[in-house]
């Protein structure tokens, strides 16, 4: 019996060091956070003291709505964006692109790179390529008789260019998830198709599209969750403005503690934002395993 | 008749892929682009494609100029400390969840998969005020050991043991393999691709990250690439616009590193799914 114990205590061993970092750099903050959000702490005082559930009450009823509702509504357009461009772009660039051939090899991986290129790096770059009076994009725009537009500095462009820099990097990720499922279509099913004289459109509709729904679905999950919690971009590009067109949830957080020290508001912010994701992620996952067999975690 | 409107078709096929590709690649063309323009070009009226004459020396400004090389040192710093954590933690717990035999194994890889339901975009504020106790704000100590446990790699890693051949492992057991020699001399073998391939993952991951950084770091000496650069529009003496030649030159530095790994491991990087 002690022998056997040893030989356990062994094996739990090896976990430890995981279980320590959850519960130290996980579990416990957010315990805390709940804890934080029933006080009074700005992080310039020193002391502070529980004022029950009135942080909630500034978020929802008292000037803090107008933000977390403007917030809300930026969030859900940038996600719901970048998630239909990773899908539709995906499949899209898929269907061009399955070829095997050695350049459509070459063409896929730099559809592919972008994914992998720091959002720092992109995001200069995109600024640079946006910037009004020396960007390529207006000067391009003007040669040809347009307008320069200040893509930066207006409500809708600046979201909208935002949302680019999140296609551009997005679509190649779609892209690869769809054609590593593509292969396991079995081949019968369009002859079969061919022969009784299905139409190639007709034939994506009725076999490429359906059968490959549960892969759509992994891609949906995996962007909306991912978008939801979009940040450096938004910081790198716009900080949120212009007049707060941009100010997706996790900025409005980051604001509120970091630049203007509201740790209190902005905990009651962030377990609001803990429940909505971890009830959305209920939610998708329920369907997942109606979708498919193979629940996707 | 069928087979010209098969090639037809290709030809089309073809032409399109080519203009899409080219149009998503234009920014990293563009980036290389400007990084080597001189300034009265980068300005010019007419846009250039093309640079008429190549200046490297934008390279050279950007580091004499700014604090590029403390960035990219304290970035590889930052990297492989995030890098040798996460393996060794990972590891051990792969091994503990996939081989280990004790009372409520379950129950505790429950309790690190749970964690990808706390992101750190939800618990930074305690996460800050708890480090910025123990003095650890604006410290290599602070970028790096609260980033050293990657729920991800523990997932694959554990999957990819638990597929390990029985007869190999007590093969490796009469060998008198222990524990630690299992996991260097069984597992990690027999699972070498995605072994491979999420260790490259967490390793673009970490040289990637921007939220911790900027949570962690306030002060120039500890700066990594990622904030460096995006602070460079600012940090940088002169107009706004004016340098962005140079500009373009740090952030190519700041993802060459990415670039080079991704072109020399491109089959390991269309293999896994989960990036």
């Amino acid at each position: 019996m002690p022998r056997k114990f040893k030989e356990q205590f062994k094996d739990f061993l090896f976990v430890v060091p995981a279980l320590a970092y959850a519960i130290i750099f996980a579990y416990y903050p957010l315990v805390k956070l709940f804890d934080l959000s029933f006080t009074n702490w700005n992080l310039l005082r020193d002391s502070y003291k529980y004022v029950g559930t009135k942080n909630y009450e500034w978020l929802f009823y008292g000037t803090g709505a107008k933000y977390i509702r403007n917030s809300i509504q930026v969030t859900v357009i940038y996600a719901v964006a970048e998630t239909a461009i990773t899908i539709i772009g995906g499949m899209l660039l898929a269907l061009l692109l399955k070829k095997t051939s050695k350049y459509f090899k070459v063409l896929k991986a730099f559809a592919f790179l972008p994914r992998y290129i720091s959002i720092s790096t992109a995001g200069v770059v995109f600024l640079w390529m946006l910037n009004t009076n020396s960007g390529i994009l207006n000067r391009i725009i003007m040669q040809y008789g347009g307008e320069k537009i200040d893509w930066l500095g207006k409500p809708g462009t600046a979201l909208l260019s935002i949302i680019m820099l999140a296609g551009w990097k997005n679509v190649g990720y779609g892209m690869m998830i769809y054609l590593s499922a593509m292969p396991n279509i079995p081949r019968e099913y369009y002859e079969a198709a061919a022969i009784d004289g299905a139409t190639n459109t007709k034939s994506f509709f009725k076999i490429t599209l359906p059968l490959l729904a549960p892969t759509t679905y992994f891609l949906f999950i995996t962007s909306l969750l991912a978008s939801l919690k979009a940040f450096q971009s938004i910081d790198i590009m716009t900080q949120g403005g212009p007049i707060r067109s941009t100010e997706v949830y996790v900025y409005l957080i980051y604001h509120m503690s970091m630049e203007q020290f509201r740790v209190d508001r902005a905990s009651a912010a962030a377990v609001v934002f803990f429940v909505a994701l971890l009830l959305l992620t209920i939610v998708l996952q329920t369907i997942s395993k109606k979708v498919s067999k193979n629940s996707v975690l | 008749m069928k087979k010209k409107k098969i090639t037809l078709f290709s030809i089309i096929n073809f032409i399109i892929s080519t203009a899409i590709i080219l149009v998503m690649i234009f920014p990293i063309y563009w980036m290389v682009v400007s990084s080597l323009m001189s300034q009265s070009e980068l300005l010019s009226n007419v846009p250039k494609l093309v640079p008429s004459s190549l200046h490297f020396e934008n390279y050279v400004n950007v580091f004499k100029r700014t604090n590029m090389f403390k960035y990219t040192l304290n970035s590889c710093i930052m990297t492989f400390g995030v890098l040798a954590i996460q393996l060794v933690v990972g590891l051990l717990a792969a091994y503990g969840f996939s081989q280990g035999k004790f009372k409520g194994k379950k129950f505790f890889y429950y309790i690190i998969l749970g964690l990808m339901m706390v992101p750190g975009q939800v618990t930074f504020i305690p996460e800050y005020i708890m480090i910025a106790k123990w003095g650890w704000v604006n410290t290599f100590t602070g970028l790096i050991v609260p980033q050293g446990l990657s729920v991800f790699f523990i997932f694959l890693m554990r999957n990819a043991f638990m597929n390990v051949d029985k007869d190999i492992i007590e093969a490796g057991r009469m060998d008198g393999l222990g524990r630690f020699g299992l996991i260097f001399h069984v597992f990690i073998p027999m699972t070498r691709t995605i072994f491979t391939s999420t260790s490259l993952i967490l390793f673009i991951n970490s040289w990637n990250n921007y939220f911790w950084p900027k949570i962690m770091t306030t002060t120039e000496d500890i700066r990594v690439l990622t904030i460096g650069i995006a602070y460079l529009k600012q940090t940088y003496a002169g107009d706004i616009v004016a340098n962005y030649n140079e500009i373009m030159a740090g952030a190519l530095i700041a993802s060459l590193p990415i670039i080079i790994l991704f072109f020399a491991f491109q089959k390991y990087m269309f293999e896994n799914k989960y990036i």
